[in-house]
């Protein structure tokens, strides 16, 4: 039930931000823009284990593993059981990663709206229009 | 020396990185600022040819930024890196000693520098990092900083500032487009995959096809990635913002722009799908073909009813990356055919083909610089007898006309040769049939240019030529370009060596797997 919600949710989400983005006020285009980036961000959590609720914060001096770096069971994935998994004594942790990766994409995403807001501004004091079929010097 | 050595990959992005608030700082003293910031990216040139040389010597290079294990991001230097990386150091070294004379002197102190530095950092990261995630945020800080630059003052007043400002609008829009579909790709491929290490998804989308338990969206996400890349090396359908961006940027811009960062979609697709996505290169060669031969015929098209010379540039730009992919999508038609190694003769002559292009494409966008700041008008009807007076930009303008043509024994004629030749020992008859067609089409378009702009003379109603020439320090670059085509053209012999490693790399990935996933936890 909660991951249909969830799914409902991100898919709505898209739709209003692609709705936006093809609209002709640059204002509208960027404010979709914000929420498809919102969309994405909801995905890439979406995407983690979340099998118990734990905070993933290992007890002083526990190693997580020692040797190869890569020492997954591939066994499983010819078996076909795809997506992220967690191993034997560490399950009940949630998945830190993509809870760093959505950090990484919202700081970006605020930098680029931050210079995309001020070029449309400019735009307006050179056009006077945030029209964006009035941009039009640079065609044919 | 040794610490050096072990730290080469890294500090190929944190030079430029801690010299873009270097540059701020000392914005006070130009003179102190240029000095620092050229010496800076010599030092990056250096650096990035002992790379180069380490990892022809030495074999793949891995660097591990920080010790988080499996999760950590590592740096991986293999021959496609290291040579895509040499290539982004020498064009924007010539473009930053280049922009001293181009850019006007108020925005060159105050955030140029620093913008421009950023922008290496940014795309020799994307080069040589070895995490797909990483990859995305490299991206960004390449397209902000890259964004930033398009409107930056030029001391001519050619290229009005609403025009640069709609052309960034249009740029900025499509790419963060790109970066969202992008990162639901790499969402798609952590839920499937659950690593986003590339040598580790390799490996493991390679044993999903060979237990056939491939699941069907693997496909779908290789088709966003071929988006993605698309759209950064403006391939058919997201080719239209390419034309609009690289004329209105400062023609140093524009040469990094043609140069190197379009080449970053080819880097990536070389990267993504034919070493990650090696099972599936049969579903995606097709459409990579299909998509390249009608960029080569748009851009060619198009490139010849132009009269503004640095559009004729970016249409020819088009047409040019359409090739590339051309030999991608060939290559992994004939790699699935069971033609290994007409697969990856294929591949090489692309490399060859990419590296040529870029010298020759970032040289000619420099030396219209200098053609715009002579007859301060962008349109080449009103051009003409340009070789009386300056006979350097004729030379070297037609260098470059005679390597984009494939006209021996410029290096163009070696990478369209090698291309031509290895499809047809592929029996590509028809693909490279339509390409043919269209390279005289680049002929006629490049020494139609050159002849209107140098050959005749300049129509009396608009006025005499300026007597801005071109200035010592925009004659260098423009020259050690022009020597290192007609170099790459007579003696090719070490380029055709390099691409041809880098091909057999990039077909068969295992050394690149081995070398990131047999490391030992320190």
């Amino acid at each position: 039930m909660n991951n249909t919600l969830l799914a409902l949710t991100i898919s709505l989400l898209f739709g209003m931000g692609t709705f936006l983005i093809l609209r002709r006020d640059i204002m509208k285009v960027i404010i979709g823009f914000g929420i498809v980036s919102h969309a994405v961000n909801l995905y890439i959590v979406a995407s983690g284990v979340f099998s118990e609720g734990k905070v993933p914060i290992l007890e002083h001096g526990e190693h997580v593993n020692q040797g190869l770096v890569y020492n997954d069971n591939l066994a499983n994935l010819a078996a076909g059981i795809v997506g992220p998994t967690t191993t034997a004594p560490y399950t009940e942790f949630v998945d830190p990663l993509v809870q760093a990766l959505v950090l990484t994409a919202i700081v970006i995403g605020l930098a680029t709206t931050a210079f995309i807001l001020t070029l449309a501004y400019r735009i307006y004091e050179e056009y006077g229009t945030t029209d964006v079929q009035e941009l039009r010097r640079l065609w044919g | 020396m040794s610490f050096l050595m072990q730290h080469l990959p890294i500090l190929l992005i944190a030079i430029p990185l801690l010299m873009a608030p270097a540059t701020i700082l000392t914005k006070a003293y130009p003179g102190f600022q240029k000095a620092l910031d050229i010496v800076a990216s010599l030092v990056l040139l250096g650096l990035s040819g002992l790379l180069l040389s380490t990892v022809w010597d030495g074999g793949i290079t891995v660097y591990e930024v920080g010790e988080f294990g499996k999760y950590g991001i590592v740096l991986v230097a293999d021959l496609l890196s290291a040579s895509m990386v040499v290539l982004s150091c020498l064009i924007g070294c010539m473009g930053l000693i280049y922009s001293y004379d181009y850019i006007e002197s108020k925005s060159l102190n105050l955030t140029y520098h620093s913008l421009y530095n950023l922008m290496l950092a940014g795309i020799n990261g994307i080069f040589l990092t070895g995490d797909i995630f990483n990859l995305f945020v490299f991206f960004e800080i390449m397209l902000l900083s890259s964004g930033a630059l398009i409107v930056a003052n030029e001391t001519s007043t050619v290229t009005k500032i609403s025009d640069k400002m709609e052309a960034t609008m249009k740029y900025i829009v499509l790419n963060m487009l790109g970066s969202n579909v992008m990162l639901i790709a790499v969402a798609s491929l952590y839920a499937s995959i659950g690593s986003l290490n590339m040598a580790d998804i390799a490996l493991k989308v390679r044993i999903l096809s060979e237990a056939g338990t491939m699941p069907w969206h693997i496909y779908a996400i290789g088709l966003l990635f071929i988006i993605v890349f698309g759209g950064k090396a403006a391939v058919f359908p997201l080719h239209y913002w390419l034309p609009d961006v690289h004329p209105t940027a400062p023609s140093p811009i524009s040469a990094m722009l043609s140069g190197v960062i379009i080449k970053i979609g080819a880097y990536g697709i070389l990267r993504i799908l034919f070493v990650i996505f090696a099972p599936l290169k049969g579903v995606f060669g097709p459409i990579i073909l299909v998509m390249a031969l009608i960029t080569v015929g748009l851009g060619a098209t198009a490139a010849i009813g132009q009269t503004d010379v640095k559009r004729l540039l970016a249409y020819s730009s088009v047409s040019q990356i359409g090739y590339v992919f051309l030999g991608f999508g060939m290559g992994a038609i004939a790699y699935e055919a069971g033609e290994i190694a007409g697969a990856v003769l294929i591949i090489a002559a692309s490399f060859v083909y990419l590296v040529n292009h870029a010298l020759a494409k970032s040289m000619l966008f420099l030396t219209s610089g200098g053609i715009i700041h002579k007859a301060e008008t962008r349109d080449m009807r009103k051009m003409g007898g340009m070789v009386d007076s300056s006979p350097v930009m004729a030379a070297t303008f037609l260098v470059g006309a005679m390597s984009i043509g494939g006209v021996p024994p410029m290096g163009g004629f070696i990478s369209k040769f090698m291309l031509f030749d290895a499809g047809l020992k592929s029996q590509f008859y028809l693909p490279i049939g339509i390409a043919l067609v269209f390279a005289i089409f680049t002929l006629f378009y490049m020494f139609r240019g050159w002849i209107l702009i140098f050959w005749g003379a300049r129509d009396p109603q608009y006025g005499e030529y300026s007597h801005h020439g071109l200035s010592l320090l925009m004659v260098g670059p423009i020259v050690v370009l022009a020597v290192l085509v007609f170099i790459l053209g007579i003696y090719a012999e070490p380029i055709l060596g390099i691409a041809n490693t880098i091909a057999l790399q990039v077909m068969d990935p295992n050394p690149y797997i081995d070398a990131v996933l047999t490391r030992v936890i320190r």
